[in-house]
């Protein structure tokens, strides 16, 4: 077990309050009792007020641009897989504007942690709609109401095969340590999505919402993290119970096995520098 | 004696041109000839209309030309659509179970797929393809045997059956081309004391990576950068590459931007729509000062504009693509054995000064093969410019240092943390709105191209040093400018060609100096708005007198520029 003093980062600028607090201790907590040095671990970040996470951490930081985090971790982990890698995401971030690599990263199945810190709105731009905003909840660009409902997102990550997915909340935060040190631990790609209150632009989705709604899916009695079926209705649940605890489980080669280059070890240990008669040879 | 030779080879997509031009060129060149070949083709897998162009000279070649002396047709269209380019030592031969009506004014050979290989329908292709490798050879009067051994190699792992039909069939089209009467000989030309290389642009530029140390590969596929991916590629298991096909150009970017952060060599590359989904990636790599090489073949724009057509109409877009002044380095090769140097050159640079380099190639420079010589592919230098030695603990990824370059550690490798950051940062890599700030890692970021512009030079000269007419041109431009430099100078005009292969930072004071003593300046590029001379205004106040410009997606030729210099003489 290692301190969590041993995490601290610079001071933050998130709202008092705000949900990613819960999320910030609840990490720490989890590498403090999984003894990951703050060397061994990159922390990536797209853009939000999530995305400011691994500053306020104490570890290898790369935030770069919104949405982009998962290509940026899958290249990292690709290059160094000795570095557990954590990307740190918003629902906007994540399911919005990177869509396409969330797709991807599933398929990929890299040794990979992605959390979506679901505060369901865009909270850095100050307000807008996001992928999971409920359906007629009025924004400042949807004065009239979101018209269409959230993304299932947990339901997509089930049907494309991810092969450890699970929510957490921020109501919730012994349980969401567990998860962290489960995502962090699973082998392939971990897609956390966790309930984070935002204090000033969600007024709807609060602590008191997500505390009145959110049960440990573990307690249901026909619990079966490894039925695809089971966990696609399980992923699909959403309103009046929302179920937090890992929903769907299974094991599947990593891409870090399946590309030959790694069989020397990590690139970024091996030597590159190429004989240039063989290279001669290859050419003619 | 002096030979110059075109070859045109034409036909639909799928017939087959590609599989005659090349153990056509390299058997020629085994036999002493320098050889260059090029390729012109359609956005479509079946049918429409493609050509190669094999031209061979007993001196070194630079570039393809204009002008067909054997027409070598594989259906009709290639015969109606080339014959008006025939000189007048036109030849033609055609397969003739595909075409059926040849000019009667110029001298031709018909080949029958069923006289060169009797027997089975799925034999005719190799019958043709064979054949008519072994019938331009009989009528040049060179000997076959490279060509025999050339099919051995290329098809001996389909089996000796295979091989066997393919040497039947060229000995037959030998015999038909001997008998024919032409007009010039090869037979005066020997095999040359070393062996020759026959290379691409792409090819050469794999070479050059690969020999530069690269690691990481990621990419989407799109014409003309894909065939640098496949070279990479195919070879990748030899050399420890990883490769990773990406789900968008997005996504190649970052993942090349993460390799690198951790500290593999790491490359991507596009085309001109694939790389406006790279800006934003390209804004993150300046910022967070990681070394990328990004490889950017053009082609004509805007939007999809030609696939599979050449251009030089991006190097504004790659000077400028991202927000606000993002450093950044562009080189572009105009020879094989440039783009090798370059390639690995760039690498070093992106590691040295910490942000992306561009290497701009086009669909001409992609697929055109020029003859090197071996030695003309020099060992290269591989350095990582990592800072060595135990750190002072808090380890700062931006230190302000008075070039510009902080020192670069790797995550994983000792007691420092490194932290990066696409916002505004302070040099421990964190988020910051200081303005102080601001101004100071801006500076410290630009600083590195007042470092690196002194290292930059990639001038080369051809012609008369003391010419008073130069034209100038960069990347794959040179061979044409080069040869009608030489053309002109052969006709009394006294002329020199000044090609720019390292474009940003421009070394200014270097590119001032290569054109002093000109009175007249003609730049010659691939796009409508004369890019590179914007360029030149801009960073040396020098300015083109006459423009030559072409942006109809066929490359320069030197008849093209010596015709465009005679309506503004
Ligand atoms: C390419 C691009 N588009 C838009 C933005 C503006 N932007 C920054 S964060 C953000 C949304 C963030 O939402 P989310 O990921 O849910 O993060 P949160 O702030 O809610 O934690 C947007 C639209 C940007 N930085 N970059
Ligand atoms: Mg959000």
């Amino acid at each position: 077990m290692l301190p969590i003093e041993l995490y601290a980062g610079i001071e933050s600028a998130w709202c008092p309050g705000c949900g990613n607090f819960v999320l910030l201790k609840a990490f720490k907590q989890a590498l403090g009792e999984l003894e990951i040095r703050p060397q061994g671990i990159l922390v990536v970040s797209g853009i939000g007020q999530s995305a400011k996470f691994p500053h306020y951490l104490q570890c290898n930081t790369f935030n770069g641009i919104h949405g982009r985090a998962l290509p940026v971790g899958t290249g990292a982990r690709l290059a160094n897989p000795d570095l557990k890698v954590v990307c740190a995401t918003g629902d906007g971030d994540c399911y919005g504007e990177g869509g396409n690599h969330l797709l991807a990263a599933i398929r990929r199945n890299v040794d990979m942690t992605v959390v979506v810190h679901n505060n369901q709105v865009y909270a850095l731009t100050k307000g807008q709609a996001s992928p999971t905003t409920g359906q007629g909840v009025k924004t400042t660009l949807q004065p009239q109401g979101v018209p269409y409902p959230p993304l299932a997102a947990l339901a997509l990550a089930v049907s494309l095969g991810c092969s450890w997915v699970a929510r957490g909340s921020a109501t919730a935060p012994e349980h969401l340590k567990e998860l962290y040190k489960q995502a962090i631990t699973h082998r392939g790609l971990a897609l956390l999505e966790v309930l984070q209150p935002c204090v000033t632009f969600n007024r709807v989705n609060t602590y008191q919402w997500y505390k009145e709604r959110a049960y440990r899916v573990t307690e249901t009695p026909d619990y079966d993290p490894e039925n695809e079926l089971w966990a696609y209705r399980k992923a699909k649940e959403w309103g009046e119970r929302i179920p937090i605890g890992v929903i769907y489980r299974h094991s599947r080669p990593i891409l870090e096995e399946t590309h030959p280059a790694l069989a020397a070890g990590p690139l970024v240990r091996q030597q590159p520098k190429r004989p240039l008669n063989q290279l001669l040879a290859d050419f003619f | 004696m002096s030979i110059d030779l075109n070859i045109l080879i034409g036909g639909a997509a799928g017939q087959g041109v590609h599989s005659i031009t090349l153990p056509l060129a390299k058997a020629l060149m085994r036999q002493g000839c320098w050889v260059l070949t090029s390729q012109s083709y359609q956005s479509r897998i079946r049918g429409g209309h493609l050509f190669n162009q094999v031209r061979l000279s007993d001196r070194r070649l630079v570039s393809s030309r204009e002008g067909v002396d054997l027409l070598l047709a594989l259906n009709q269209e290639t015969v109606t659509m080339h014959q008006g380019e025939l000189s007048p030592r036109g030849f033609i031969i055609y397969d003739a179970a595909e075409v059926k009506e040849v000019p009667a004014s110029v001298p031709s050979l018909g080949l029958s797929p069923e006289s060169l290989l009797p027997g089975a329908k799925e034999r005719a292709e190799i019958a043709v393809n064979a054949g008519a490798c072994g019938a331009v050879l009989g009528l040049l009067q060179a000997p076959l045997d490279s060509m025999l051994a050339l099919l051995q190699e290329s098809f001996g792992d389909k089996g000796a059956e295979v091989v066997e039909w393919n040497v039947q069939a060229a000995t037959k089209g030998y015999e038909a081309g001997a008998a024919q009467k032409y007009g010039l000989s090869l037979s005066g030309i020997s095999p040359p004391p070393e062996p020759r290389l026959l290379i691409s642009g792409h090819e050469a530029m794999a070479l050059g990576a690969l020999g530069g140390g690269l690691q990481f590969i990621s990419g989407y596929p799109m014409t003309p950068w894909t065939s640098l991916f496949n070279a990479i590629a195919q070879r990748s298991g030899r050399y420890n590459v990883l490769v990773e096909q990406a789900e968008d150009e997005i996504a190649a970017i970052n993942l090349a931007i993460g390799a690198s952060y951790t500290g593999a060599r790491s490359l991507t590359g596009t085309s001109g729509g694939g790389f406006c989904l790279m800006t934003e990636g390209l804004g993150l790599a300046s910022m967070t000062e990681t070394p990328l090489v990004i490889v950017n073949s053009m082609r004509p724009g805007p939007s999809t504009g030609l696939p599979t057509r050449t251009s030089q109409g991006d190097l504004a877009f790659v000077l400028y693509a991202s927000q606000d002044d993002s450093p950044r380095a562009v080189l572009a090769p105009g020879t094989p054995a440039q783009g090798y140097a370059l390639a690995a050159k760039a690498l070093n640079l992106a590691d040295r000064y910490q942000l992306p380099v561009f290497l701009l190639t086009d669909q001409y420079f992609a697929d055109t093969q020029f003859t090197h010589l071996p030695g003309e592919f020099p060992e290269v230098e591989v350095d990582r410019a990592l800072a060595g030695g135990p750190g002072s603990g808090t380890y700062e990824r931006y230190a302000y240092t008075e070039n510009g370059i902080s020192p670069r550690r790797l995550p994983g490798f000792g007691p420092e943390l490194v932290v990066a950051d696409s916002d505004e940062h302070t040099p421990d890599g964190h988020l910051t709105e200081d303005l102080q700030v601001r101004i100071k890692m801006h500076d410290k970021r630009l600083r590195k191209l007042k470092t690196m512009v002194q290292e930059l030079g990639g001038i080369t000269t051809s012609g008369d040093p003391a010419a008073p007419l130069t034209l100038v041109c960069w990347g794959s431009s040179q061979g044409p400018v080069q040869e009608a430099v030489e053309r002109l100078q052969a006709g009394g005009t006294p002329a020199r060609m000044v090609h720019l292969s390292e474009l940003w930072p421009l070394p200014a004071g270097a590119v001032t100096a290569a054109l002093e003593g000109t009175k007249k300046l003609v730049v010659a590029e691939m796009n409508a708005n004369g890019q590179l001379n914007r360029l030149l205004r801009q960073e040396t106040g020098l300015q083109a007198d006459h423009l030559v410009l072409k942006y109809d997606g066929a490359p320069f030729t030197p008849e093209y520029i010596l015709r465009e210099l005679s309506n503004v003489a």
